[in-house]
């Protein structure tokens, strides 16, 4: 067991730890001239922040993941609705769980 | 999913209002319901742990970042082993900065303590959420400050319920729920597709990511792949 004290205190240094990756970016880009190249080159890291975040998830997962992830990108092409495609999406990972895969 | 999106035609400045926040909590409400069950396991786990739900609740409304939290539980024994967890949870959370960069043009661009305000809160889910809301035209950051409330509120009350009744409901994931932000960040990145030039920086991203999981320590590989995708898109594009 770890005491309250303790753990108060490793809850407000990982809070403090936290917040500084929250403001961080902002803060480092605030002493960078966000030229026409630096925008492309966050433009295109906002995507691949969540491209690195998906595909080694689904790389290493069940079946009923790829399944759910090809779901939800093929109702995002056709209905635009990013929330539509999340339904979907886990409404066919239920399923598939449903079903043994 | 709003009828009061600013005009496409006539391009706003950057602001943060009242409104913003509003719409913000209500739009992201039907994604961050699918926290709920993500802060339950987070509760269960922690009770496993001799955390009391105080504690558990805690650090949910102190820290708020779910994978963190899970890998600090990994550490959670005494004498608590501060310098491994604060490092532990900065490599884990380190891709908030390059969330945070990402946002700058926009959020640069509003007084500082809104800044501040709407990074309080960034998460992956809110942050995709506001890229899918920029491409429609938004331009009010008080979204990202609302619809992180709503996750953080969702979060806490999810960290509760697991905290001091999670034994009761058993294994989750029979539900799908353990798909639900994977599917829905797959829908915000087919949305953010533009055309065949974006094809080379996003095969980078994938590939330098899935790399990365055999040769980096954990959560490395995020920062790699899209480090990689932006710089693959500025190399492409000048």
């Amino acid at each position: 067991m770890v005491d309250a004290i303790a753990t108060i205190s490793a809850v407000l240094l990982l809070a403090a730890v936290t917040m500084a990756t929250r403001v961080g970016g902002v803060w480092i880009m605030s002493y960078v001239a966000i030229t026409p190249r630096i925008e492309a080159f966050l433009k295109y890291m906002s995507v691949s922040v969540l491209i690195s975040i998906v595909v080694p998830t689904t790389w290493t997962a069940q079946p009923r993941i790829w399944l759910a992830v090809g779901t939800a990108a093929l109702v995002m092409i056709a209905t635009r609705s990013a929330l539509g495609a999340m339904l979907a999406g886990t409404a066919l990972a239920a399923f598939a769980r449903g079903v043994g895969l | 999913m709003s009828a009061d999106l600013p005009e496409p035609s006539q391009p706003q400045r950057p602001r943060f209002t009242a409104r913003g926040v509003w719409r913000g909590s209500v739009e992201i409400a039907p994604i961050a319901a699918f926290v709920l069950p993500f802060g339950i396991a987070f509760g269960v786990a922690a009770s496993a742990k001799g955390i009391s739900p105080d504690m558990s609740v805690f650090m949910s409304v102190a820290i708020f970042a779910g994978a963190s939290q899970f890998a600090a539980l990994d550490l959670w024994y005494a004498p608590l082993p501060l310098a491994t967890l604060a490092l532990t949870v900065l490599a884990v959370n380190a891709r908030h900065i390059l969330l945070g960069a990402a946002l700058a043009p926009w959020l640069l661009q509003v007084p500082i303590v809104r800044r501040l305000a709407a990074l309080l809160f960034l998460s992956d889910a809110n942050f995709a959420y506001a890229m899918s809301a920029r491409d429609r035209g938004e331009t009010d950051a008080g979204i990202l400050f609302g619809s992180g409330l709503t996750m953080w509120l969702i979060w806490i009350v999810g960290t509760a319920i697991g905290a001091l009744a999670g034994s009761l409901l058993g294994d989750l994931s029979r539900f799908g729920f353990d798909v639900v932000m994977v599917a829905y960040f797959a829908a915000v990145i087919v949305g953010q597709w533009k055309g065949r030039s974006d094809l080379f920086p996003w095969i980078a991203a994938a590939a330098v990511a899935v790399a990365g999981t055999y040769v980096l320590p954990p959560g490395w590989h995020i920062i790699a792949g899209a480090l990689a995708g932006g710089i693959a898109g500025v190399w492409r594009h000048g």
